[in-house]
């Protein structure tokens, strides 16, 4: 692709020509911007890793974002996902003689919120292009995509020791582009034959292609772990490989310091972060142990088989499609007021870089509390909103509840984190409870259970009807003491000689007896004062 | 200075800022004034020319001539077609019409979709192929009152000058042919209608209907409307949604007009010509005003003096147009042309066209790409011919295309398919694009009217009556064929070199890569054959109205019997 881009520069250079420049570049500085704002994030000299003590892995990715707008990129049909086969679909997406492509205005919107997100430069002036090909799943035998004049160039993503990095690092973004996505093609459903489904046909993708900047698989995992973010902060993709609403292509060489680069392979169908990381180690084995053999590498596409952890040829660049790229003639060119790239930037919500840097800041939270509530999608919001409903509430216990108690309950449940299931008043009233010792801890999280099981009460409601207010009684406590005192006369006697761990026996044996409702805290003065040790 | 109103593209025209976008607004409906009285709101129909006489004298023509003349390919029902004439007579005497085209029957060409019949663009490959949707032009006929007789023979997907090129037999040139009876006739003398658009004016010179539509790419109206001797009209690229229009070439096509007069082509247009959300490369009601204000520039006086109606105009005839293959008859009809436009009160001055020789080769190169493309989808997995003979899906893929596609359409996607492998597109594909830029440079520069799609600013004429040789015009004259129609055996065979057969689309193709409006209008009778001439009127991108303007003068003398 990048071969072929450079062939048109050079056509241009030969004809000095206005007239192509006009054509196919509206902005005729676009390829000197692109020039000028390469920056060099690392200097060649100073490897960040070196595989074996002399190969330098070269990675760069080129992901496939699925844009998450209700309609299509160019028809009015619907995106679901998992709809019945063939139901989202119009005469557009099944190619139908006579159709046109018509815009979405959704989806242009949403790619230019993720390039500014990626903090890319937005053209005032792309156009669109036919990529050609014949698939059953590809119904006009060819993808509408941006080869020529992409929507967005320059970008950059930062990554950090906040992202699991020992070190900073810039990693470039090419471009970002809008294009279609295909149908599925259904195989042996009945032997032999294959089915389609056009459902997905049509449907809005962003590709975003990185700059060869990474060195190892954990750079390239993390950077595709961050790239997921930024497409949720923005929420202009599910990013979900697993689902297939992102998919990522890997490009990998190796080469020696000092030495040019080698020879890329790209490795396809990854469908999870895990599969990316294990797919670049074991690409990375494959083409050092090519090179100490002297075998040269060849530029081919390669598949990951997570059951052998091995990479296998696709195919060669000699059966390479020539895709016959050519200007979309049924689409003007996508033009692009200043105004409403402004509009749209100042409708972004908060990045996750900075929301990281805010929460950690603001309330003093650790790296990886930050990162658990970032993780999740809505749980930052969910989490400051149960801050700001009362500003009492402890920013501590706030954070454990709701990553360690609430997260971690939802989790055993394979739930995914949604502020519907206990909603932020609730989980509120919950450690209001706790906080004021209305209840014990360890009543609170039985309470919690209750409520993810799906009681949609507050707390008071649910520790009345249980009667699992803490007991504070004086009277009563005094005599769960004595009883216990009395019952284990030797423990006693440890106590006072000095073995001071038992009286955490005593205190378990009356919150036991209480079922939870003693206060542990008076309870432990009680006893000592019984036992006659001091307090503390 | 004007200032520029759209940007330049390599693409379809109109290429305009904000116009991408898909908005969810519906196609504008036609509304029309109750008019008051028959003949006061239309020329077409009166008393005792009603709609319901109209469709029946179709309806006999078609009976008589349709066989041999091979036009319509499928007919609406005409029962059916009578009951709507019969409406539309109601609505008439109760000056209740929809439209002046009200109960008028007009044959649509098989390329464009409609809900009732077969849309077969006249090849094998969608021969079972039945639209699910009607083409907005024809849905805003149908809004006007228009009645559908039926979807009439072309050139396969388009492709080809003569109309021998399609699945059921090529059609016959009526000329000649009418009053006679068929059975008598030398087969051998047949003539070609001219293509791609050879059925719509075929059928429209044999009164088979009142009205045909078209297309145009590369002059696949104006030759047949030559041929045949009715007018042919492309308007300007991107006046006529293409939504329902089967593509060809996307950045050419445009929906085209055939009709028996100017002023009956003028109707149809103003039906036809108007904003469609579901075309992007189709003007807005916002560019359409735009372009208005543009052609002010320059105006000339209303046809006020009855003996010098063109008093003021400005016309050019363009000197590349004169080429050596023109036949001495043709040019001869063209010099009288000019005279005709002169004894109007017009300012006629020779003009230059340079990049004219340029245009063919660009031409081909263009379509056929586009082309290649645009016909990639029929693969027979969702609709139209799918062969037997699979077991394989690249045996479904290359044996449902060997069987599907006829000769002349296999030659074009291979010649298009050639044109965008990655090695040749700088060389072909992007110089063809560099070429239609020239040619649109050197339109925008002989025109005193402003483009408003490229920009250019055109020029005021000071006074019409100097006659500098750099001085800009307002429309350009010139022959719109080679020959007149030639005879269809030397059209079909192995011995017919393709090369030559492009070389017939010479005087149109220029039009078609500008994007501006053209016109054929029949301008008497061959001298030497008896076989009717078009001339070709050209107008800036937007002028229409110029073109209607000149048209009409060269029509009335063209039926003049001096001239004969």
């Amino acid at each position: 692709m990048l071969q072929h881009k450079g062939a048109i520069n050079l056509a241009l250079a030969r004809d000095g020509a206005n007239i192509a420049r006009r054509y196919f570049f509206q902005l005729p500085s676009r390829s000197l911007l692109r020039t000028l704002s390469t920056t060099v994030n690392h200097p060649a000299s100073v490897p960040r890793n070196l595989v074996k003590g002399r190969w330098e892995p070269i990675i760069g990715l080129e992901i496939h974002a699925q844009i998450k707008s209700a309609t299509k990129l160019f028809s009015e049909a619907r995106t679901i996902f998992n709809a019945p086969t063939n139901t989202n679909v119009t005469l557009i997406d099944a190619a139908y003689p006579g159709t046109l492509p018509q815009l979405s205005q959704e989806c242009v919107d949403l790619a230019i919120k993720t390039a500014l997100a990626l903090d890319a430069h937005i053209y005032p002036v792309s156009s669109f292009d036919r990529k050609h090909y014949f698939y059953p799943d590809l119904p006009q035998g060819y993808q509408i995509t941006q080869h020529y004049e992409p929507l967005a160039q320059n970008g950059k993503v930062e990554l950090s020791s906040l992202d699991g990095l020992d070190y900073s690092l810039t990693i470039g973004i090419e471009q970002l582009q809008l294009e279609q996505d295909t149908g599925k093609s259904l195989h042996d459903v009945y032997p032999g034959e294959t089915l389609l489904d056009l459902n997905r046909a049509g449907t809005g993708l962003m590709e975003i292609v990185t700059k060869p900047d990474m060195r190892s698989s954990k750079e390239a995992g993390i950077m595709v772990k961050k790239l997921q973010q930024l497409l949720r902060a923005v929420d202009s993709s599910d990013g979900n490989m697993e689902e297939g609403s992102m998919r990522c292509d890997v490009n990998v060489s190796v080469h020696e310091i000092g030495k040019p680069f080698g020879q890329r392979c790209e490795l396809k169908n990854l469908n999870s972060v895990k599969a990316v990381v294990d797919a670049i180690d074991a690409e990375i084995e494959r083409q050092i142990q090519l090179n100490e053999s002297n075998i040269p590498v060849d530029q081919e596409t390669r598949g990951f088989d997570a059951s052998t952890g091995q990479t296998y040829r696709i195919r060669s660049k000699e059966t390479a499609p020539d895709y016959r790229y050519m200007p979309e003639p049924d689409l003007p060119r996508l033009v692009l007021s200043q105004h409403t790239i402004h509009a749209l930037k100042e409708s972004l919500p908060e990045l996750p870089d900075i929301r990281r840097l805010r929460i950690m800041e603001e309330y003093d939270v650790g790296i990886i509390e930050t990162r658990t509530l970032m993780g999740e999608e809505g749980m930052v919001e969910y989490f400051e909103q149960v801050l700001r409903d009362d500003s009492n509430r402890n920013v501590k216990s706030v954070v454990s509840w709701t990553i360690h108690e609430l997260l971690g309950r939802l989790h055993s449940r394979n739930l995914q984190f949604g502020s519907q299931i206990v909603t932020f008043s609730q989980l509120g009233s919950l450690i209001d409870c706790v906080d004021k010792k209305i209840i014990s801890a360890k009543v609170g999280k039985s309470v919690l259970d209750i409520m993810v099981d799906g009681d949609c009460r507050l707390a008071m409601d649910i520790v009345n009807e249980m009667g699992w207010r803490q007991i504070d009684d004086q009277m009563q406590m005094e005599q769960w003491c004595a009883s216990i005192i009395d019952r284990y006369p030797k423990k006693v006697e440890a106590i006072k000689k000095g073995n001071i761990g038992v009286l955490g026996f005593f205190v378990g044996q009356i919150m036991k007896d209480s079922k939870g409702r003693a206060n542990p805290v008076v309870v432990n003065q009680l006893l000592r004062q019984k036992i006659g040790i001091s307090s503390k | 200075m004007l200032p520029m109103l759209f940007t330049a593209g390599s693409r379809a025209m109109p290429v305009l800022g904000g116009r991408a976008i898909r908005r969810f607004t519906s196609t504008p409906s036609v509304t029309e004034t109750a008019p008051s009285s028959f003949a006061d709101h239309t020329h077409i129909f009166n008393e005792s020319f009603t709609p319901v006489k109209a469709a029946a004298e179709h309806q006999e023509n078609i009976a008589k001539y349709n066989a041999y003349l091979n036009t319509f390919i499928d007919l609406a029902d005409p029962k059916q077609i009578q009951e709507q004439a019969e409406s539309a007579s109601q609505r008439w005497k109760s000056n209740q019409s929809k439209s002046p085209l009200d109960g008028t029957v007009m044959g649509y060409k098989m390329n464009l979709c409609t809900k009732e019949l077969r849309t077969t663009c006249c090849s094998p490959m969608l021969d079972n192929f039945q639209a699910p949707y009607t083409a907005t032009a024809i849905q805003l006929l149908e809004d006007a009152g228009v009645i559908m007789g039926g979807k009439v023979n072309m050139d396969e997907f388009g492709m080809g000058s003569y109309n021998t090129f399609t699945n059921v037999g090529p059609a016959k040139n009526p000329h000649n042919v009418l009053g006679k009876d068929t059975a008598a006739l030398d087969q051998g003398e047949d003539r070609s209608p001219g293509g791609s658009s050879g059925g719509s004016a075929a059928a429209v010179a044999s009164n088979m209907c009142f009205a045909a539509l078209g297309s145009d790419t590369g002059g696949s109206v104006r030759l047949p409307a030559s041929y045949c001797g009715v007018v042919g009209f492309k308007p300007s690229y991107g006046r006529i949604s293409r939504w329902g229009l089967v593509a060809y070439a996307s950045s050419l096509d445009t929906v085209g007009i055939l009709a028996k007069s100017v002023d009956n082509t003028k109707l149809i247009y103003d039906t036809m010509a108007k904003e469609d959300p579901k075309d992007s490369t189709c003007l807005t009601s916002k560019q359409r005003q735009a372009i208005a204000e543009a052609i002010k520039v320059s105006p000339v006086s209303a046809e006020q003096n009855p003996q010098h109606p063109l008093s003021g105009v400005r016309i050019g005839i363009p000197q590349e147009f004169n080429i050596a293959e023109l036949s001495p008859a043709t040019r001869s009809r063209w010099r009288k042309g000019i005279q005709v436009l002169k004894d109007a009160g017009a300012t006629v001055v020779p003009v230059s066209i340079p990049t004219t020789k340029l245009a063919v080769g660009a031409y081909f190169t263009l379509a056929t790409a586009e082309a290649s493309s645009n016909l990639q989808r029929y693969d027979g997995t969702r609709y139209g011919h799918q062969s037997n003979e699979v077991d394989e899906k690249e045996d479904l893929y290359s044996h449902t295309r060997s069987e599907g596609f006829g000769k002349e359409v296999k030659r074009r996607i291979l010649l298009g398919t050639y044109v965008l492998t990655s090695g040749s597109f700088d060389n072909f594909f992007l110089r063809a694009q560099k070429i239609r830029q020239m040619i649109r440079d050197d339109f925008d520069a002989i025109f005193a009217r402003p483009n408003a799609i490229t920009g250019s600013i055109g020029s005021v004429v000071q006074s019409a009556d100097i006659e500098e040789t750099d001085a800009k015009v307002h429309a350009l004259l010139s022959p719109c064929s080679v020959t007149t129609a030639p005879r269809l055996q030397d059209c079909v065979g192995d011995h017919i070199d393709p090369i030559n057969a492009y070389m017939d689309d010479i005087l149109t193709i220029p039009a078609s890569l500008a994007g501006i409006p053209a016109m054929s209008v029949p301008f008497g009778i061959c001298a030497e054959d008896g076989h009717p001439v078009g001339l070709q009127v050209m107008a800036q991108y937007g002028d229409e109205e110029m073109v209607f303007r000149v048209g009409r003068i060269l029509e009335a003398k063209g039926k003049t019997p001096s001239l004969q």
